[in-house]
């Protein structure tokens, strides 16, 4: 069967738009890849180990699996949270503030909720720390909205001040008593009861081998389900589209671009809150200042590598998930410093931004697939 | 009333300024940084990334110095220091690559080195030191100057002032004021300061009058590099001696928003650096007030970051950056 000429430009167009949306992220994180074992091999490691290594730990066995699930829950959250904003032509880059604040909010609310049964706890405490993480980016919404300022630059001043901010609290006002009753020695809050935490799979399915993913996770997949929804199907979503795509023509089209901003940005300081708040309902039970392994950047490569798109941003969570959970063992096995996991993200991230790179390999890849048609 | 006159008394001293002055220079010397590399078009975020390998760079090469090359400590440093500039200059080239050849997405392109930044040097601590979180500590630049001359009566009240406010630096730290005076005059009185400055503010007319758009970005990200390098020389080789990961704790974005307060000038992004280091010597020393001032110490560490955001917020609407900025150049 032969093509017309029409037919083959159609299909080397959705080639191209196929191969822009797939290929484009699969390669930089290859790229990625090689590039990091070019750097452990340089400076005297082993990377076909460190790979293997880092693969045994996030995939080796059911409880490694758990593992790769649980970092990826909060990468969720903290994907989607900047995803949303580049929606709206907004980096929020202290999504890490937001979630220290989600995480404080909700290590207060779980003691202040105690007596009421888990089914009013767990919703209160993730509305809870959704605001307090929206309440964390107003301020830089309202300062993007009404004088320009930078929200690069005002959301990480913001960040700082979480981070020292919930160090004062846990070392203060929200101290855990020590197990003599005495004053605490260690910054952290009380552990919270039961009915205020998030239960492990493996206590709801009993089939499960013993893991630490929770059921985070689920409401982290419900609630990509639900971005994705609201930025294709809502007025809020449209706008901020909008906005993101072309802040002149919104304005000139009748949407206020000041309101849009503030709107979108504490939605994405919402969604970077609900990082914070699974981190402490679903793994630590607690607050401590320790308990985020730089989720709000790992977002920033989340939210690239799945090109801002909401359903796409749980493979790329789940991704650097298991880049997260893999480290250990190849720290341990393999003898390759676990910061190798940050550079290839920075790599991916880099990689991802510049496409130009990526779209050569691919346009190189469609010369000789059309040469043979 | 007199807790408070104590305080005064004990708190204003030569060394507040002096210490002031010490603060501002690695943020003196980013801002400037991002001054020239604004100016010409390219935003650079990266800054925090750069100080940050160019510090660690510094320190490594300091450290290995002795060893390698059989000189002293001091020159060592001083070897560590032009390491740290070179380490700016490369690392400063990956953005200038992404951003002005790829025309990638320059905020992202810079995210991208800030997190690279941090994982290679914690990766790099451990390769070379075998172990997390800091290196050994390499001989820091003792001050330019050292006078044993010493005056009494009301002379020597004066001199103390003076020589503890003015004197007692290290090189690096004279050579900031320098840099800041030097850009400003090139800025604004030399053909190549009027072609930077055409290249931010409309490439296209730059380009139509045979300026290349690309070699003039390419010169100011790599400058920027070269300063941010000094910086970082500056909080290792000049203040602390040994590195320690994420030790630039942000000083990359609040020289920013320095450049942007000093209103894209280099006398200004030094003025402008100059207040945010006053301000953290003046919460440093109050700090050894908390029996008195009843607040808690991380009151005291917020205050540089609220200024940043307080200064942004108070002038941000008042101060025009160049009006190309952050748009990569496509050539028809």
């Amino acid at each position: 069967m032969s093509a017309t000429p029409e037919e083959i430009a159609v299909k080397r167009q959705r080639w191209m738009t196929v191969a822009r949306q797939v290929a484009t992220p699969l390669i930089s994180v290859l790229l990625a890849m090689i590039t990091g074992s070019l750097i452990v091999l340089v400076t005297g490691g082993d990377p076909v180990a460190a790979f293997a290594a880092l693969w045994d730990g996030a995939f080796g066995t059911p409880y490694q699996i758990g593992e790769t699930v649980m970092r990826a829950t909060p990468l969720i959250f903290t994907g989607l949270a900047i995803a949303y904003g580049f929606r709206a032509g907004l980096f929020n880059i202290g999504a890490e503030g937001q979630l220290f604040m989600g995480g404080l909010a909700v290590a207060w609310l779980g003691i202040a909720l105690a007596p009421l049964p888990w089914f009013l706890t767990v919703p209160l405490m993730l509305i809870g720390g959704a605001l307090a993480g929206a309440a964390w980016a107003f301020i830089p919404a309202l300062l993007k909205a009404k004088v320009g300022a930078h929200e690069v630059i005002t959301t990480m001043m913001f960040s700082w001040i979480a981070r020292y901010f919930v160090s004062y609290m846990l070392d203060g006002p929200m101290k855990a008593p020590g197990p003599d009753g005495q004053p605490g020695t260690i910054p952290v809050s009380q552990m919270l009861p039961p009915q205020s935490t998030l239960v492990k799979f493996n206590q709801v399915f009993k089939f499960i081998p013993t893991n630490n993913a929770h059921l985070g996770f689920l409401i982290a997949v419900v609630l990509a389900v639900v971005v994705w929804l609201v930025l294709r199907y809502t007025t809020i979503g449209y706008e901020a589209r909008a906005v993101g795509f072309n802040p002149f023509a919104s304005e000139t089209g009748g949407i206020s671009v000041a309101r849009t901003t503030v709107i979108s940005l504490c939605i994405s300081g919402a969604l970077a809150g609900l990082a914070g708040v699974t981190e402490v309902m679903g793994v630590h039970h607690r607050m401590s200042d320790q308990f985020s392994a730089g989720f709000g950047f790992t977002g920033i490569a989340v939210a690239l590598l799945a090109k801002n798109n909401p359903l796409a941003v749980i493979p790329a969570a789940i991704l650097f998930g298991a880049l997260s959970a893999g480290a250990g063992l190849m720290q341990l096995n393999a003898n390759v410093p676990d910061k190798l996991v940050d550079i290839i993200q920075a790599l991916v991230i880099f990689f991802v931004a510049a496409e130009t790179v990526v779209t050569w390999f691919v346009k190189r890849r469609m010369k000789e697939v059309t040469k043979h048609v | 009333m007199s807790s408070f006159l104590n305080i005064l008394t004990t708190v204003v001293q030569p060394d507040l300024f002096a210490s002031a002055v010490r603060i501002a220079t690695p943020l003196a010397l980013a801002a400037i940084g991002g001054t020239i590399c604004e100016r010409s078009g390219v935003v650079n975020i990266a800054l925090e990334g750069l100080m940050l390998i160019s510090a660690f760079c510094g320190t490594a090469v300091a450290l290995a110095a002795p060893g390698l090359f059989h000189v002293g400590p001091i020159t060592a440093t001083w070897i560590g220091v032009c390491a740290a500039v070179v380490a700016g200059v490369i690392a400063s080239s990956l953005h200038a690559f992404a951003s002005i050849t790829l025309r990638a997405d320059q905020v992202v392109s810079g995210t991208a080195i800030n997190i690279l930044a941090l994982g290679l040097t914690g990766y790099m601590i451990q390769v070379l030191y075998h172990r997390t979180g800091t290196t050994d500590a390499a001989q820091i630049l003792p001050p330019l100057f050292a006078f044993k001359v010493h005056p009494t009566g009301g002379l020597g009240v004066v001199w103390d002032w003076f020589s503890g406010v003015f004197l007692g630096h290290s090189p690096l730290v004279y050579a900031a004021v320098i840099i800041a005076i030097v850009a400003q005059w090139a800025l604004y009185r030399t053909r190549w300061g009027l072609r930077l400055r055409a290249l931010g503010e409309h490439p296209r007319a730059a380009d139509t009058v045979g300026i290349s758009v690309i070699r003039g970005r390419y010169m100011a990200v790599l400058m920027s590099g070269a300063l941010a390098g000094l910086a970082g020389a500056n909080l290792t080789l000049e203040q602390v001696g040994s590195f320690s990961e994420n030790m630039t704790s942000g000083r990359g974005f609040i020289a920013l928003a320095a450049n942007i307060f000093g209103r894209w000038t280099p006398v200004g992004s030094y003025l402008a650096s100059l207040l945010f280091g006053f301000a953290e010597s003046l919460e440093i020393r109050l700090q050894a007030f908390s029996n008195i001032i009843k607040v808690p110490p991380q009151f005291f560490l917020m205050l540089p970051y609220i200024l940043t955001v307080v200064v942004l917020a108070g002038f941000m609407g008042r101060a025009i950056g160049p009006a190309a900025i952050g748009k990569p150049y496509e050539k028809d």
